[in-house]
């Protein structure tokens, strides 16, 4: 196997780890409408990247496990899209005779 | 006994072993996956619900918590990059700094779940609590006890192996065999960090704001 | 077969069975053909086990009253034949019997990625097994095989929870075998092995180990929010505590299709090799084979829906997921044609193994066109949880994995004991399966078409006749099954010896003796051909 990483790509990593940690509990704290979950996802999924490429070697790795690290994400994807496609299309239309939904 | 002697067949080995963990992490990917899809589709149900259910939640403890988590990935990472390099002495201290952070993690969140008992939110055993949507607050408190305890199971069986490896190759005298065994730990590391990662915004970081 | 003057073949005196008779041996054994064998033995029980219980449920339905056992026990009956014949017969069948002896073989490996995993997976098998045996003796299960809530959280009075933890158990058993599949293929192939040298068995098996890989852990955990939900009333599958019954259906059914592609894409793999050697012509299209097998393991995966049409599912959702599973049927197809054409001017041999292929081809092809019309949205509507689904996908699962399981069996039979078995039987059992199966279940399309509705004990009395002409089938399928245990076992004693390769067939499984060695070769070959270099012109070569 070629040489091991240098240890700063480690370091950084990590920086750049908690960095992303304080900026999304912070942005979490400012009223940014639908923007809130999505800033907060795209930081968890930057953030799962960093891990992925450096910490697990995948910038480093065989075509063969990125394919299978990628694809695996995907067909999770398959799971949220296609069951997607029945909850984002429901039309529900409540009998006559139930009672409101109460929280 | 050299311990920087790497032998002929190791790059196999390694390959080999790493690809059979990265099919064992697409297996779990699955199974954490059915349970964001019930999150999902719960706080599609009542949105509200749910912000009101996160904001019970101790974002702080949660927050360090996930430093925590990052770090020992660090840690880990770094114990796999020197074992490779052949730094005998300074791998078992990283691996032992990796489970003490492990460690760490799970009785911070042996904190919080004492907290959500003191409130009452724990359902089933617990539950007292009586505001606004009380039962999106129920189901939220379900999923994150189920997906924090499932991945703090994971964390309990990282932390073992890591010890494990740890008391493996203490010996400087004997020399380290299986070193993929280390890699292939560490993988299994990183993902329950990043399993942790996903679920840190979902349970501490809904609406926030309030 | 050669008419060359050569010396009679001989059992070797040293083969992987030899080493080691006690049962330590084998119980602890590394050796995935050992393993093969363990496993095998077990599917057997269980598949007998199932079919006790079909045995039951067409006797019942000979007559159009309920009066052979009561509506409950009926429900415990079709539900036990379900959840045994799917996941612990169909799905461990093809894989980890004959995949796991041969896999490695046919790659010209001495062993799998990770022996002692593989040995875990038959040991979790067994588990899985003692529990739900467990939850046989306890009193059954009457939810169906499919577990839907809200009856399986919250009305049924049986032991759901011990069923659930037999099939979560048994579960890890085929995600442990997948797992090995996929490495050792990846990894530990001949030198000159490329993939496109591969023999379509393997590529069939590389991809069911995809399916099982990333399928049946999503069946893990929806099983045990179904436990969670039923022991703790506390969940999401409940409309009153906000959540969605068909959340249950989506994540079920997103495991449980790929899982019948799990069970049909192995013995596709088995009809190619089985069809190559008894035409004695290479594969037609052979990477188009590869890539509709990959298809298939893909597409499956997109489809799940349509068993949700009349669920309550959105009709958008309907729409998408018949739109998808239309699109599933095209590589089934393309391999159908392939094997057409690949029989087309070859010169066929009706050996017992090539009779179970052919009958593979036939019926897969009506069970699957009927697939179609289930596909389609509105057809459905009518069809759906009647006799013509059960009809279905026995067509497939019955009509097509077993027999290609059968068929797999009796020819690679001389590969794993070193003997011959009796061929004249052979055919015989391969044809009564045939006709007793067609008797069984054709008759089923037309009872589903007319309306009998599925999992019920009893029926309007016009569609007795129907049902009298499907359990005489059964009757004469169950002769058919028997049959092979008895010509199969006499073989072990007294059947001639085989030698390394008595049906004169390509593949490195072949290059070894019969049975092979614990290392399974020699020397290590190396791969110069190309998969089934058979000349049809020359079939004795």
């Amino acid at each position: 196997m070629n040489s091991p990483p240098p240890i700063r790509v480690y370091l950084f990593t990590w920086l750049a780890l908690i960095g992303l940690l304080a900026a999304t509990f912070t942005l979490a704290h400012f009223r940014l409408g639908a923007f809130n979950t999505a800033v907060g996802l795209a930081i968890a999924a930057a953030k799962v990247a960093l891990v992925g490429l450096f910490f697990m070697h995948l910038r480093r790795a065989t075509a063969l496990i990125a394919i299978f690290a990628v694809a695996t994400l995907f067909w999770l994807s398959i799971l949220f899209g296609l069951s997607g496609t029945d909850y984002a299309t429901r039309r529900i239309t409540t009998a006559p005779w139930t009672t409101p939904d109460g929280h | 006994m050299n311990a920087r002697v790497v032998p002929v067949d190791v790059p196999w080995r390694r390959e080999t072993a790493s690809l059979g963990m990265w099919v064992f992490l697409a297996t779990e990917v699955m199974f954490f996956g059915v349970l964001f899809l019930a999150y999902m589709h719960a706080r599609i149900v009542d949105p509200q619900g749910f912000a009101a259910a996160s904001r019970l939640t101790h974002e702080w403890l949660g927050t360090i918590n996930t430093g925590v988590l990052l770090t020992s990935s660090l840690t880990m990472a770094l114990a796999v990059r020197n074992g490779w390099a052949g730094h005998r002495r300074l791998v078992i201290r990283l691996l032992w700094a990796t489970a003490v952070l492990g460690l760490a993690f799970i009785v911070i969140k042996g904190i919080e779940y004492g907290l959500e008992w003191r409130d009452g939110l724990v359902p089933v055993l617990n539950f007292t609590y009586s505001g606004a949507h009380r039962r999106a607050v129920e189901t939220f408190f379900f999923l994150y006890f189920l997906m924090t305890g499932v991945h703090a199971i994971h964390l309990t069986i990282g932390v073992i192996l890591v010890a494990w490896l740890a008391i493996r190759d203490r010996d400087p005298a004997r020399p380290v065999r299986r070193r993929e065994s280390a890699e292939c730990i560490g993988l299994y590391w990183h993902f329950v960090d990043s399993i942790w990662i996903v679920l840190y915004p979902l349970i501490y970081l809904v609406d926030l704001y309030r | 077969m050669s008419a060359i003057a050569a010396p009679l073949p001989t059992v070797p005196r040293e083969s992987f069975l030899t080493q080691g008779y006690t049962i330590g041996s084998w119980l602890g054994t590394r050796d995935h053909k050992r393993i093969a064998i363990l496993y095998a033995i077990s599917i057997t029980l269980f598949f007998f086990l199932g079919g006790t219980a079909a045995a039951i449920i067409r006797l019942e339905l000979m007559t159009p009253q309920g009066d052979v056992v009561s509506a409950d026990t009926y429900n415990k009956l079709f539900t036990l034949h379900g959840v045994v014949m799917v996941w612990f017969f169909l799905i461990p069948s093809i894989p980890a019997t004959l995949g796991n002896f041969l896999v490695p073989l046919m790659i010209g490996a001495k062993e799998v990625a990770f022996p002692k995993l593989n040995l875990l997976s038959w040991y979790i098998y067994v588990l899985g097994g003692i529990f739900t045996v467990a939850m046989l003796i306890a009193g059954g299960v009457d939810t169906g095989w499919t577990f839907y809530t809200p009856f399986s959280t919250m009305f049924s009075n049986t032991h759901v929870v011990l069923a659930a933890m037999g099939v979560f158990i048994v579960g890890f058993s085929s995600i442990l075998t997948g797992l090995n599949f996929i490495v050792t293929i990846h990894r530990m192939r001949a030198p000159g092995m490329t993939w496109f040298r591969l023999p379509l068995f393997v590529w069939a098996l590389y991809a069911t180990s995809l399916i099982l890989v990333l399928a049946t852990p999503v069946l893990a955990m929806t099983l045990t929010l179904m436990v969670i939900e039923r022991v703790l009333h506390v969940g999401i599958f409940d409309p009153a505590l906000g959540g969605d019954p068909l959340l249950f259906q989506h994540l079920f059914w997103f495991y449980s299709h790929p899982a019948v592609y799990i069970m049909v894409l192995p013995a596709m793999g088995v009809v190619s090799e089985l069809i190559t050697c008894f035409a004695r012509k290479r594969i037609f299209g052979y990477r188009f084979m590869c890539y509709a097998i990959l298809g298939i393991a893909a597409f499956g995966f997109l489809v799940w829906g349509h068993h949700m049409f009349v669920s309550g599912q959105s009709v958008y959702a309907g729409m998408v997921f018949s739109m998808l599973s239309m699109l599933v049927a095209v590589p089934s197809a393309i391999k159908v044609f392939n094997w057409t054409a690949t029989l087309y001017k070859g010169s066929i041999v009706f050996t017992a193994p090539m009779l179970y292929a052919l009958g593979f081809v036939g019926l897969f092809t009506i069970g699957g066109m009927t697939g179609i019309y289930l596909a389609t949205l509105a057809v459905d509507v009518h069809l759906t949880d009647t006799y013509f689904v059960i009809a279905h996908f026995h067509y497939i699962m019955v009509g097509g994995s077993v027999m290609a399981y059968l068929g797999g069996i009796h020819y690679w039979w001389p590969k794993v004991t070193g003997r011959r078995y009796s061929e004249a039987w052979g055919r015989v059992a391969a044809l009564i399966i045939f006709f007793g199966f067609n008797l069984t279940f054709f008759p089923q399309y037309l009872l589903g078409y007319l309306g009998m509705p599925r999992r019920y004990h009893e029926y309007p009395p016009d569609l007795q006749v129907l049902n009298v002409l499907s359990s005489a089938g059964a009757s004469i399928l169950a002769v058919g099954y028997v049959l092979p245990l008895l010509y199969l076992g006499w073989s072990l004693f007294k059947g001639a010896p085989a030698g390394p390769n008595p049906w004169n067939a390509r593949g490195l499984e072949w290059a070894t003796d019969s049975p092979p060695p614990q290392e399974n070769f020699r020397e290590v070959p190396t791969v110069t051909q190309e998969p089934y270099a058979y000349d049809p012109e020359h079939p004795e070569r």
